[in-house]
């Protein structure tokens, strides 16, 4: 990845960093209206699209930026929810502390695995398999506290609004404008100094700390408030749900997804995961007529994907981009 | 308590064998192969349909072995070609997403074809008295093909010349190529021993229980931790790994529960990783 511009920080450009976010949210705000509105299927579809695109962007934040490889988003979005869930059910507050403590939850839990992680200095892969083992030992706590939990039969979830739990459409609203804030999050994160030090530290770790990065601390910071979003997510969705159990925060619903479709639109971009998230909807819409084959048509798709194009979407749009126009690559998309 | 260290120990076994097949493609080229539970259940169920055809059980179970050393080899041949030719954390990855991918094919097309398919070995006979413990057939037969197929790992690392050929090529894979090795044909050859071990645990965990069509991931996850706990490209270690895991799985689903049990296990792989990231036989 090159270095971008020296421009990219100076505060005239801030209003076009912001293009692709305006652009996100002005299509986000109409796809009711002139697509989907009176479609409860097709809108239940687009809720979980931007669920995920959210998921996304906070993995994105942790994996995409600063190469940990997290392989517990769904663990950490279930601590979120089945702790707003568990909270807001055992004594009498009201949504918003649930979902303030799940979040607060889950930075937390996301914040110390990455300590533990820089600590002992683990790479990619023992990250990811440090994460992957959490997340099954949580999958297995959730079976395990039958009392708290409801293990495999779940919990109903109450405490809602009805514009987020009964109406679909307020639920893609609320989500859209969720995503739309992560968007702006990541972006004023990646136009200010933490930014630059993501990009030093993904480019060249050594190089990074030798020039006086402090890794571990960016690490750690990228992890918790990755981690927080995640949790958020976790646990809003359970509240519009109204039902949560530890398949909805399965490893194999959530963080393969997630993984995927990250990686799909592009790894460390801004857009990465929302274009991620609309593929896999449409694929998710074709496909359910042959139920059966989901599975392998998936497989093949994800094989294709990454067989073809390696560095995602949005790596290689911009590619073809900068070719025909003879512009040198930004290395910020 | 001596039954339940027992059954710990038959267990482990098994847990080895399957950590074998995966920790040696792991410590070959960084590769996890997150399609090696696929493969185990491929080899079961083409197994149980040879042996529905009427064939006679040892001669399925042979088949069943080549059919996953087949498909290991052609994984090889196709999607890690690429992989290969990648470096570090690219490399790690694309692995990574590549044998997900295909174990979604594998998995889902068995699912598709066969969503009730499961391979049951059932070996009569009377419990054999081990230590004064009665043991069932099926079990022992078991642990004996592990232990044989371990000795017979050991000995061909140990003692051939490709053996150690492979093992230059897990220590330093450009050292090996400069000695005259060839990684490319080596790593075939591993994966399709990765294959065949994977069809031999499908039989061998068949004898005790049957192994249904949808095992996949979690055989995968179980191979996962012992090649952590066990070291990368560690045949012993693996062994060491899964006996020791098995214990600690029998006695405190004995004592303990069986939820807490899967927390205690997988606390113990990350606790490997941590204060001991090589694994316990590991360089």
């Amino acid at each position: 990845m090159t270095l971008p511009r020296l421009g990219a920080v100076v505060s005239g450009n801030v209003g076009r960093a912001l293009v692709p976010i305006v652009a996100v949210a002005a299509i986000l705000a109409v796809l009711p209206s002139v697509w989907f509105g009176d479609s409860p299927f097709t809108t239940s579809l687009a809720v979980k699209a931007l669920v995920f695109a959210a998921y996304g962007i906070g993995f994105n934040l942790i994996f995409g930026c600063t190469n940990q490889l997290f392989l517990c988003v769904g663990a950490l979005a279930g601590i979120g929810g089945y702790g707003a869930a568990i909270l807001t059910d055992e004594t009498s507050l009201p949504m918003a502390a649930g979902v303030a403590v799940g979040t607060a939850s889950a930075a937390i839990v996301g914040g110390l695995l990455s300590w533990i992680a820089v600590r002992r200095s683990l790479g990619v892969i023992f990250t990811g398999i440090v994460t992957l083992v959490f997340s099954l030992a949580f999958a297995n706590l959730l079976l395990g506290q039958r009392d708290l939990t409801g293990a495999e039969t779940g919990l109903v979830v109450t405490a809602a609004p009805a514009g987020l739990a009964d109406d679909r459409v307020g639920a893609y609203y609320a989500f859209a404008g969720i995503v739309v804030a992560f968007l702006i999050v990541f972006r004023a994160l990646q136009l200010s100094h933490v930014g630059w030090a993501f990009r030093g530290l993904r480019d060249d770790e050594m190089a990074a700390e030798l020039a006086g990065v402090d890794v571990a601390r960016y690490r750690i910071y990228a992890a918790t408030v990755g981690s927080a979003m995640i949790g958020l997510i976790g646990a809003l969705y359970a509240y519009s749900s109204g039902f949560i159990s530890p398949a909805t925060y399965a490893f194999d619903q959530v963080d393969v997804r997630v993984l995927v479709l990250v990686a799909f639109g592009g790894l460390g971009t801004l857009l990465g995961p929302v274009i991620g998230a609309a593929a896999f909807a449409i694929l998710d819409e074709r496909l359910s007529t042959s139920l059966e084959l989901r599975e392998v048509t998936y497989g093949i798709f994800v094989v294709a994907i990454f067989l073809g194009f390696r560095r995602g979407v949005v790596h290689a749009v911009v590619g073809v981009f900068n070719r025909l126009f003879g512009r040198r690559s930004r290395g910020r998309t | 308590m001596r039954a339940v260290i027992l059954d710990g120990i038959v267990l482990g076994l098994a847990f080895g064998l399957l950590g074998v097949g995966m920790t040696l493609v792991y410590g070959l080229g960084g590769v996890v192969n997150l399609a090696y539970g696929q493969i185990v259940v491929l080899a079961a169920i083409v197994a149980s349909l040879v042996m529905n055809e009427g064939v006679s059980t040892a001669l399925a179970a042979v088949v069943g072995v080549l059919a996953a050393a087949g498909v290991a080899v052609l994984l090889d041949l196709t999607l890690m070609r690429p992989v290969y030719r990648e470096q570090g954390e690219e490399r790690i990855l694309l692995g990574l997403l590549l044998t997900l991918g295909a174990a979604f094919v594998i998995g889902g097309l068995l699912t598709w074809r066969y969503p009730t398919g499961a391979l049951y070995i059932n070996i009569s006979g009377e419990p054999i008295s081990i230590l004064g413990v009665p043991m069932a057939v099926g079990s022992i037969w078991a642990s004996v093909i592990a232990l044989v197929v371990g000795a017979a790992l050991l000995l061909f690392f140990g003692a051939t010349t490709f053996g150690r050929g492979v093992r230059s090529v897990i220590q330093d894979e450009i050292g090996a190529r400069l000695v005259g090795i060839n990684p490319s044909f080596v790593r075939t050859v591993i994966f399709a021993l990765s294959g065949a071990l994977a069809g031999i645990v499908a039989i061998t965990s068949s004898m005790s229980g049957p192994l249904t069509v949808n095992a996949g991931f979690e055989l995968t996850t179980f191979a996962l931790i012992v090649t952590v706990v066990g070291g990368l490209g560690s045949v012993a270690g693996a062994f060491l790994a899964g006996v020791l895991l098995g214990v600690v799985n029998t006695v405190s689903a004995q004592y303990i529960g069986q939820y807490i049990t899967s927390v205690i296990l997988l606390g113990a792989a990350a606790l490997t990783i941590l204060i001991r990231p090589r694994g316990l036989l590991g360089r």
